[in-house]
């Protein structure tokens, strides 16, 4: 039936309802243009063969084919913008580093709205206060205290914090630090906030 | 709060000649706007004075902490106070952008068919970003898509295609000025409007749609 | 130097400045840990956390952290060495030791720039006199200036004067040789036996108590410490009842805090309490069987590795009239009836069995509905969860569970850890009944000895060094109340075990004997080192406990031999 094809790239990504990113699918999304241009051609013909010869009764096929060429076009917008969607998420919980598995499942056009999408945002967030700047993708949480105690999940060697003072992370390191220093790692999963 | 650390009380001038606040009160107002924005479905008028004026006050209490002797009780609680703020700040700002990203072709069509004196949606930056991210994504979406699609299907009306706010969706509120003959269910079959009179003080649930207005005037207050 | 006031000279001088803690790998430093972090939470000072299992882990961490840290607080390490020689610091570093290891070395004592130590003067330390064992060097000035001058001319005045020069110097010299002598005799008295003394997490939570910033949790950590020094050996009876009693002076002062309130405490709420409980290793979160098999003082007193001792402790249970069947059950599952009375019924019982002192003093707390626990349970817990053995855990791993067990919030891992203490002290039962049974203790004249093979079940679990020493002081306990040899009664024991079967090497342990009166003193420390020295044995004296050893599997017999020389 036609139009399944669209509708499995779709269902590909509700599968995924937690916000991961599966990979491209290149093959889906390139099977479904052919279909669109199969349908369209089809559709040509017998517009021309409707007009010249008359045959109306080719008529329903023709709306048919139309119906599933928009919905064939709806999906396939749908796809791509959702994956958009998820693709900015990344920027918020990742920072603007992707981890490389991410990147890996991104197509070339994907990277580079991400790169557009990082730049907008930095942008955006220097002007802020006449030319200030804030960078609004700290204080994702509401601060309880102003220090945290962290631990350190993996190696990651030295830090720097505010007055120049450097701190050595090291795996099952345990450190008692300013709050907004380690939000950033945390985020990375360097970090680990320790709840006692 | 901020007032001891400020050496002189207010340190507000806005650019518009409106009545000098108090610090407690830009962050009374930074606040009303920060849950309205948060909890309203589409994307309200932009503050950008009270944003300014904030990072202003941000900025002057941490020089005054610099000065601070390093291990004074005070500076914790004044550091947890600027670290609040901020963190209201960012919030105020990332539900609007969040909304702005959303409704996008919505935003920026409202914004390009209001009147000349109403106040605007965007501020210039967020304009900036808008136009900005309209245009990302259009190019996005013809590379990768689009431009290989049927000649007759090679565009994608963005306003048809990315859903509006709802402005239908229920909200809470408190009344702070009174209000009378609020429409609360449009006119049913047998034409009866159903109104009330919203006291102050009082909290209510109700459609977003109706009160609408209400919000920016602000005579309630979203909750 | 001693610290005189811990407020002033340590808590203030560390208050606005970053610190490096060196905890070493002990349930008293963990809870001691746990004690400072909530005081530093209080107050915002930052901090860093390095476990330490060894010198070798201290100097490392050291190393890592000299360039970043000013202050180093050491928990449980440090204090029984010259750490000043051992780690070499620029002159700006301070440390700041709190360890219950004794004797305390004498540099670490009379050092007073970069040396703090978190210790009472009078906590049975015995430190020599400065003088006894430190001399300013001026004689050798006024020597060696008379003898320049007696290379120049000589006249009559000057051979008289060479005389009596000479005379003074052969008196000096002689008295200098007589000092050195005693000195040498004095530090050998000194440092001879391996010892420990008040609790760190003691020390920690008296500073809290000073501070006024003393939480419950805060006591219930100190207890723990305490506590641990308890089940490990580590203090005399004495010294724990005098600890106890002043624990329960803080738990009192903590419980009368809220009677006159109003409203009474709500159940979650966390409460301390004194108990005089039995002796019966993690019986609430076990069943009462299972407990006493494998519980040391029980199973010795009934020797529950013959047949007899079986049959004595159905007899036992039937005297008190408990049902197999209850007493089979999960504690908690057990008739309330039989719960109410059920630590009299037994010391009623015990008494008639020759168990004395089956009931020992001890604290409990109790949080919640279900969640009651008493210290050695705790203890027990975090120690298995420190040393478990399961694969893909490295120590540093292990270090960050156990200290996580002790907080309230995280039950779920106490109770993994509990399960982790029963597989272990029934490790222990076995093989200590095996080792009994199969005679595997060997008197060596000056000391007994009991070597585990590979292939031994639960080898592993010895190969660690709490582990191994606590199976040590239980098979000491089994071996004096099964044989009837008197002198073998007397005698300390050294247990060696694999340790790493790559690099083959084996774990050695060695405790001083079993008494009622025991000071707990262990010469083993210097007794291996000079051993090892004199057979040129290839041992690594890493733990901070001298008498645990890691020696070269192949080494082992004339290390052996030189320790049986050494000791006769």
């Amino acid at each position: 039936m036609f139009c399944e094809k669209a509708v499995e790239l779709i269902r590909e990504l509700h599968r995924m309802s937690d916000g991961q990113l599966p990979a491209f699918n290149e093959d889906g999304l390139r099977q479904v243009l052919q279909e669109m241009e199969a349908l369209y051609e089809q559709n040509q013909s017998d517009v021309n063969e409707a007009k010249a010869a008359g045959r109306s009764e080719l008529i329903p096929s023709i709306k048919l084919r139309h119906c599933c060429l928009l919905r064939n076009q709806r999906c396939i917008t749908a796809y791509l913008y959702d994956r958009l969607l998820r693709i900015r998420a990344l920027r918020w919980e990742y920072g603007s580093v992707l981890p490389a598995n991410v990147r890996f499942h991104m197509n070339a056009e994907e990277l580079q709205w991400f790169g557009q999408y990082k730049k907008s945002l930095a942008c955006f967030m220097r002007s802020l206060g006449a030319g200030e700047g804030l960078d609004i993708t700290q204080d994702m949480k509401p601060p309880k205290s102003l220090y945290i105690e962290v631990r350190c999940l993996k190696d990651h060697g030295e830090f720097e914090i505010d007055d120049g003072t450097v701190i050595l992370l090291k795996k099952n390191s345990q450190h008692f630090l300013p709050r907004w220093k380690c939000e950033q790692l945390i985020r990375q999963g360097v970090l680990e906030h320790v709840v006692s | 709060m901020s007032d001891s650390l400020s050496d002189d009380g207010s340190i507000n001038q806005d650019d518009s000649q409106e009545d000098v606040m108090t610090p407690a009160e830009l962050i009374a107002k930074l606040e009303e706007a920060w849950l309205n924005e948060k909890f309203s479905p589409e994307l309200l008028e932009n503050k950008s004075e009270v944003v300014e004026c904030v990072m202003e006050q941000l900025t002057h209490m941490e020089n005054n902490l610099q000065r601070v002797k390093k291990g004074d009780a005070k500076a914790s609680v004044h550091r947890m106070e600027i670290d609040r703020i901020r963190f209201v700040l960012s919030s105020y700002l990332r539900s609007r952008l969040q909304k702005i990203e959303k409704f996008f072709p919505h935003v920026l069509e409202k914004e390009k068919s209001r009147g000349e004196g109403d106040p605007s949606l965007l501020s210039p930056e967020e304009f900036a970003f808008a136009k900005e991210y309209y245009a990302n994504t259009e190019t996005y979406l013809k590379a990768v898509a689009l431009k290989r699609m049927p000649p007759n299907l090679q565009t994608v009306d963005l306003l048809k295609a990315v859903p509006e706010p709802c402005l239908d969706s229920f909200v809470f509120l408190r009344v702070k000025e009174r209000q009378e003959n609020i429409l609360v269910e449009p006119e049913t079959d047998d034409q009866r409007e159903y109104v009330v009179d919203l006291e102050e003080g009082s909290q209510h649930l109700i459609r977003y749609r109706t009160i609408a207005p209400l919000v920016s005037s602000g005579a309630v207050q979203l909750i | 130097m001693f610290i005189a006031d811990i407020r002033k000279d340590f808590y203030e001088v560390v208050a606005n400045q970053r610190v490096a803690l060196l905890v070493a790998s002990d349930i008293d430093a963990l809870c001691a840990c746990k004690i400072l972090q909530a005081l530093f939470h209080c107050d915002q000072i930052q901090y860093t956390l390095v476990p330490v299992k060894g010198w070798q882990d201290l100097g490392t961490a050291f190393l890592e952290h000299k360039e970043q840290f000013r202050y180093f607080v050491l928990i449980n390490c440090g204090a029984n060495v010259d750490l000043l020689e051992m780690l070499q610091p620029d002159d700006d570093s301070i440390f700041f030791i709190c360890d219950t290891h004794r004797p305390v070395d004498v540099v670490n004592v009379y050092n007073d720039t970069q040396i703090k130590l978190l210790i009472k003067q009078d906590d049975d330390l015995g430190v020599p006199s400065y003088d006894d064992i430190f001399r300013d060097d001026d004689e050798e000035g006024d020597d060696s200036g008379n003898e320049s001058d007696e290379g120049s001319e000589p006249s009559g005045k000057r051979r008289r004067f060479d005389e009596g020069a000479v005379e003074r110097r052969i008196e000096r010299q002689r008295a200098r040789r007589e000092w050195e002598g005693r000195r040498r005799e004095i530090l050998f008295d000194y440092e001879q036996y391996e010892y420990h003394g008040t609790s760190a997490a003691m020390m920690f939570f008296e500073l809290a108590w000073v501070l006024t910033k003393d939480t419950k949790d805060m006591l219930w950590w100190a207890i723990i410490g305490l506590t641990d020094q308890w089940v490990h050996d580590k203090i005399t009876h004495m010294k724990y009842v005098t600890d106890i009693a002043t624990m329960q002076r803080h738990v009192s002062r903590h419980n009368h805090r809220n009677e006159d309130e109003e409203n009474s405490l709500s159940i979650d709420c966390m409460r301390i309490s004194f108990e005089y409980d039995l002796r019966l290793t993690l019986y609430q979160h076990w069943s009462l069987y299972e407990s006493i098999c494998n519980s040391c003082y029980t199973s010795c007193s009934f020797k529950l590795w013959t047949l007899n001792g079986q049959k004595k402790l159905q007899e036992f249970l039937a005297d008190m009239g408990l049902p197999l069947k209850q007493v089979r059950q999960k504690f908690n599952s057990m008739d309330m009836s039989i719960k109410e009375n059920l630590r009299d019924v037994i010391e009623e019982s015990s008494n008639k069995y020759g168990m004395k002192d089956i009931r020992i003093q001890t604290f409990g707390v109790h949080f919640g509905f279900k969640n009651r626990f008493l210290a050695s349970d705790m203890v027990h817990a975090a120690a298995a969860l420190l040393e478990s053995t399961e694969k893909d855990e490295s120590d540093g791993d292990n270090f960050i569970k156990a200290l996580d067990a002790l907080s309230r919030s995280n039950l779920e891992r106490l109770h993994s850890g509990i399960d982790l203490a029963k597989k272990k002290l029934m490790a222990v039962q076995q093989t200590v009944a095996s080792c009994i049974c199969t005679n595997l203790i060997l008197s060596q004249g000056p000391f007994l000895y009991c070597y585990l093979m590979e292939g031994t079940p639960d080898v592993k679990l010895f190969s660690k060094p709490m582990a191994l020493t606590l199976l040590c002081k239980y098979l000491l306990k089994a071996f004096v109340h099964s044989t009837r040899n008197k002198r073998c009664k007397l005698l300390p024991l050294i247990m060696a075990a694999p340790k790493d079967v790559d690099k083959g090497t084996v774990i050695v342990v060695g405790i001083p004997p079993e008494s009622e009166t025991s000071d707990k003193k262990n010469f083993f420390g210097r007794a291996f080192e000079k051993a090892a020295e004199s057979t040129s044995s290839r041992t690594l004296h890493d733990h901070f406990d001298t008498s645990v050893i890691e020696l070269k599997s192949e080494d082992r017999s004339k290390f052996l031999d030189a320790l049986i020389t050494l000791l006769s």
